[in-house]
């Protein structure tokens, strides 16, 4: 990595001063005089119709100003539930009041009265004719269905020939298929290669399972909040905790029937988002409408219990899976049929079902998932948006077949892991990837071939991939006459992305990592930035900050040249420099001097401009080893060991990708070993941190991060995405382990204690 | 939260004084990890809070080989983890105070404050049952002295009565071949409540287990001994198979629900699991 002087350095990010003296002004440090509360008045039936909402009572309470409902959203657009609850804790509308304390008790006041009607909330009740109608879906058929409908549509295009035997025949097993006509479902995707029944006839083993993923929160530290200010103009100004405030900039403006220009999105720093935080109406709208109708400025903030509630977690699922292989390890056929349970809002990750493919070679592959809704509230992407799910399924099933062949685990993935040039599975040809050579990086730093445990020790492995996206984004760079360089742009920071860009900027421009700082813009400000979702933003910003500082660069050069009465080619910008190369006595400008000079062309000051969407990213894959040790008596499992090895391309800030991947695999572990929203009749029954288990650093002990390096042809030195990647096997790993532990395969996530005890018991080797 | 009057009380009496004027509208103040929670959700509404913090004389802990230890009751967690006195003879209890929430929790959870609110899951309460604690009670000028197994009545339900304040515990002296252990059965190592706690004390004569104590938290409407447990101990000397029966007896005394976190079952079997492990413990550190 010598090649580069700031770039591919462990250096301490931009922020991190005003991170840890506590300076950073979050969206709940916002405060104005004279600014009213907030709070959310929510469903306390899980499925019911609304007779009535009376808020006289809370009206009457000394410091409230304003209430507001479903019909006070100018378009219509769902915000509030107005004739039916789908689940306990819905919002049906909001309180502004002088203080917290007030808003929460007026909250209180609204009587609301209810018809309940029948609860649905699992996702194979909810997909049977007798479940109660949700939301009006029309019935979708299974994946036998479908196919047999298709040949039958087929069948009778055909007229030279007599087909009705087959048609009856046919006609008859779709009779049988009643259980194939699904109710409640929201969403489906389909995918194919090969011929997957085929492929399973073909294969010496066949193994399936049904695997059950909960729903999960994203659990980000800062609950939502916004303060939001509707001046008597009519322009709006609204301070957001948000992964990106374009979006919710454009969000408001559909909800409120307004023009983008008459809204301003000010993103403040956030405390985490996962994925989570693109969400307008938990308290954008609200804040907003109740500004308008107060007048004043308003803050609308969540707490835990209502994030639990009426939050957008990551969708649970069941995924029944089938893997077909051959004596030798070889992969024949992968087929999976999965529910997303999405709750009452449409969504649910179900086209990366796909994810089941893994990194592998199937030559036969079948998917077919559904977004099914239940009474519970709507879903949003958690990090790598359903890749965790699908690959647990996968990854758990790859060691079932390694165990009923007798292979090695990690010898069976590299034995069917694609290169450069493979066909990927209902996809395009594989790019260059770094599949083999990070499974070998992680099984390498375990000396994984002569791994030892003691008695109820096991080791797991698994490998998981996902591939960055790349969104609209643009950055502004200038030089200042003291030498600093200085950026920016309208991307929301979550990660330490300022920090990437702020170094990648140094690098092209030769300067002191110190020399140059970064600003966001508001949305009135800033040029338009995709949100910080989907991994993009290194790879995104990276490139344009790269791409800004290179024009920037070359109008350096181009000062120079004129300044020095020389042609362009016979200067270098160097170590902060720009300098005659042609021999003749030493001369160079400093980049304060140039940007000085500058001041008095007529071409202006300096700024380079970088700005593009839509560049190919490549293949990202994650590979992690844990060792762990159950007590066989209680369940209880430690962890011993954690590598974690990823191709991250190129690591700009090797600090900032060991945080990304030893957060994934702390989100995994917890996915696999305690997090999981519960439900009863009554809806979420476990709100909050007491019984909704997220681990601290007591639970992992260090997590060894490996980096592998290959490089993404268009990603900036090379970078790939790397938040995302890092959650993608985990659940799988640490499942393995136990397995490996116990001689038992739990299915049913979270593995707590008690499914070890039981499992252990009907096994015939419990303890006791 | 609901607006609350607040007071800082400077004297036992004071602090009494106020508690007999607002009664059952007053909320004592210890270290507040269980009191402000509760107001915040708005479960408790007191309309008066008097804080112990500057009351003389209920906080500290002291040990004599006569009278045994005493621990006042607004003793922080924290102070008596660290404690040496207590980590040597009375190990059950520094191990209960230390399972309690994260480092912060305990340097502002008080023991007063962890029995007082009468959870039947506290971790310092089956402890204090093997060591065969005393709750001192005082209103007014009025003193009285409760064994801690009849302190507990219910769920959320003690003795303590209106006007009343817990002032500490006292415990006998403990001979150096008595041995105890406290084990908290949960998902999360740090910051969890207990699914199952179990603490065992023995003391040994010549190799025989010559007294057992077994309490058992959260898997009864109160913290409870496991009587039966301890007769097939004492007098023995502890081979596997009293072990595994002295398990099922205790599982057997207890009468857990099914609830979010487990069921019942799960919950017996891990009493019946804890109580082998922390009975091997407490008597190999009886024999140190
Ligand atoms: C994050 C977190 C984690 C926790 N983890 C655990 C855990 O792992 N295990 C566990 O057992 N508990 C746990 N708790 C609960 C709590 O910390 C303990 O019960 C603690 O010991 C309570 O003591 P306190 O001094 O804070 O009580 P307070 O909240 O001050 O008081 C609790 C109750 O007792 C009354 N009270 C207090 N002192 C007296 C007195 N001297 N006389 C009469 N009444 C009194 C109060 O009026 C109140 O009703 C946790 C709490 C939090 C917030």
């Amino acid at each position: 990595m010598s090649e580069h002087a700031v770039v591919g350095k462990r250096l301490p990010r931009v922020d991190a001063l005003e991170k840890v003296t506590g300076a950073a002004k979050y969206g709940a440090d916002i405060n104005f005089p004279g600014m009213l509360h907030a709070r959310i008045f929510r469903s306390t039936e899980v499925h019911a119709k609304i007779v009535g909402i009376d808020t006289s009572e809370a009206e009457k309470l000394p410091g409230v100003h304003a209430i507001i409902t479903q019909d006070d959203i100018p378009t219509g657009r769902a915000v509030f539930a107005k004739d039916k609850v789908l689940y306990y804790g819905e919002a049906l509308g909001a309180v502004a009041a002088t203080d917290p304390d007030i808003a929460e008790e007026a909250a209180d006041l609204v009587k609301v009265e209810y018809e309940p009607l029948t609860v649905v909330q699992d996702v194979m009740e909810s997909i049977k004719p007798d479940s109660p109608n949700l939301l009006n879906d029309k019935t979708k058929d299974g994946p036998r269905r479908r196919v047999i409908t298709r040949q039958l549509k087929k069948l009778s295009k055909v007229t030279d020939e007599d087909n009705s035997a087959e048609i009856d025949r046919l006609n008859t097993e779709l009779e049988g298929l009643d259980d194939e006509i699904y109710y409640n479902v929201a969403g489906e995707t389909h995918e194919s290669a090969g011929d997957a029944e085929k492929g399973f006839a073909e294969s010496d083993i066949v193994v399936e399972g049904t695997y059950t993923i909960p729903r999960v929160h994203q659990v980000y530290m800062e609950p939502h909040v916004s303060v939001a200010h509707a001046e008597p103009s009519g322009k709006l100004t609204v301070w957001a905790s948000t992964q990106g405030h374009f979006a919710i900039r454009s969000g408001i403006a559909g909800v409120l029937g307004i023009p983008l220009s008459d809204i301003n999105v000010v993103g403040v720093t956030m405390g985490g988002g996962f994925g989570g935080r693109f969400n307008i109406q938990a308290t954008h709208v609200p804040a907003v409408i109740l500004s308008q109708k107060t007048g004043r400025p308003v803050k609308a903030q969540l707490t835990r219990e209502e994030e639990f509630l009426d939050g957008r977690p990551g969708a649970g699922c069941i995924i029944k899976l089938k893997t077909g292989a051959m004596n030798d390890g070889t992969l024949v056929a992968r087929k999976a049929l999965a529910f997303w349970d999405c709750g009452s809002v449409a969504g649910g990750p179900i086209a990366n079902t796909i994810r089941i493919r893994g990194v592998y070679k199937f030559p036969h592959l079948q998917m077919d998932a559904y977004a099914v809704h239940t009474n519970k509230s709507g879903t949003t992407s958690y990090r790598a948006p359903g890749a965790p799910q699908a690959i647990f399924a996968g990854e758990s099933q790859l060691d079932e077949i390694a165990d009923i062949i007798g292979m090695d685990p990690v010898d069976l993935r590299m034995k069917n892991m694609r290169e450069e040039g493979d066909q990927v599975p209902a996809g395009a040809i594989e790019p260059i990837v770094g599949y083999k050579e990070t499974l070998q990086a992680a099984a390498d730093a375990v000396d994984w071939w002569n791994r030892k445990k003691e008695p109820n020790q096991g080791w797991g492995v698994a490998v998981g991939d996902w591939t960055n996206g790349c969104g609209p984004g643009a950055v502004y760079v200038s030089v200042h006459e003291d030498g600093s360089i200085r950026l920016f742009h309208g991307s929301m920071d979550i990660t330490g992305t300022d920090t990437a860009m702020a170094q990648i900027a140094a690098e092209v421009l030769t300067v002191p990592y110190d020399q140059v700082s970064i600003t966001r813009g508001d949305t009135n400000s800033a040029p338009y930035n995709t949100g910080s979702g989907g991994s993009v933003v290194t790879f995104t910003m990276g490139n344009t900050a790269k791409l800004a500082a290179e024009d920037a660069r070359q109008r350096l050069l181009e000062l120079a040249s004129q300044r020095l009465n020389t042609d362009i080619a016979n200067v270098e910008l160097k170590d902060g420099k720009v300098s005659l190369t042609n021999g003749d006595a030493p001369k160079s400008l400093s980049l304060g001097e140039l940007a000085a000079y500058s001041l008095s062309t007529t071409g202006g000051p300096i700024v380079g401009k970088g700005s593009l969407s839509g560049k190919l990213s490549a293949p990202a894959v994650a590979v992690q080893i844990a060792k762990v040790e159950v007590n066989p008596e209680t369940g209880t499992t430690k962890v011993l060991k954690t590598v974690a090895s990823q191709d991250v391309g190129f690591a700009i800030n090797p600090i900032a990708v060991e945080g990304q991947i030893e957060g994934g695999v702390v989100q995994g572990y917890a996915w696999s070993m305690m997090e999981e929203m519960q439900y009863d009749e009554k809806g979420n029954v476990n709100p909050g941190f007491v019984d909704y288990r997220v681990p601290t650093s007591a639970d992992i002990p260090r997590i060894e991060s490996v980096i592998v390096e290959v490089p993404a042809p268009n990603g900036p030195y090379g970078a790939k995405g790397v938040g995302e990647p890092s959650l993608t096997p985990t659940l799988a790993t640490f499942a393995n382990a136990v397995t490996d532990a116990t001689g038992v395969r739990i299915n049913d996530l979270p593995i707590k204690p008690e499914k070890i005890v039981n499992a252990l018991k009907s096994n015939g080797n419990g303890s006791r | 939260m609901r607006n609350f009057e607040y007071f800082e009380p400077k004297t036992f009496a004071e602090a009494s004084a106020l508690l007999t004027r607002y009664g059952g509208e007053a909320e004592l103040l210890g270290g507040g990890t269980d009191l402000i929670i509760g107001m915040k959700d708005r479960t408790l509404t007191p309309g008066y809070v008097i804080s112990l913090e500057h009351v003389p004389g209920i906080e500290g802990i002291t040990y004599d080989d006569c009278d045994g230890l005493w621990v006042g009751a607004m003793t922080k967690m924290r102070a008596i983890e660290r404690s040496s006195i207590v980590r040597e003879r009375y190990t059950a209890l520094a191990e209960g105070a230390e399972e309690v929430g994260s480092i912060q929790i305990r340097n502002l959870a008080t023991l007063g404050g962890n029995i007082a609110h009468g959870s039947p899951a506290a971790d310092t309460a089956a402890a204090l049952l093997v060591l065969d604690a005393q709750v001192k009670i005082a209103g007014g000028e009025v003193e009285r002295s409760v064994p801690i197994a009849d302190f507990y009545l219910g769920p959320g339900q003690t003795v303590l009565r209106t006007g009343e304040i817990l002032t500490g515990f006292s415990m006998p002296a403990r001979s150096a071949n008595s041995g105890s252990q406290y084990l908290k059965h949960k998902i999360r190592q740090v910051m969890d409540l207990a699914f199952v706690g179990v603490a065992t004390s023995v003391s040994l004569s010549n190799g025989t287990v010559t007294d057992t104590k077994i309490g058992l938290a959260a898997v009864a409407p109160k913290p409870i001994r496991a009587t039966d447990a301890e007769a097939i101990i004492t007098g023995s000397s502890l081979s596997g198979e009293v072990l595994r029966q002295a398990a099922g007896a205790a599982a057997g005394q207890s009468s857990p629900i099914s609830d979010l976190r487990c069921t019942a079952e799960h919950r017996r079997e891990i009493v019946a699991a804890l109580t082998k492990e922390t009975a091997t413990t407490a008597v190999a550190r009886a024999q140190v």
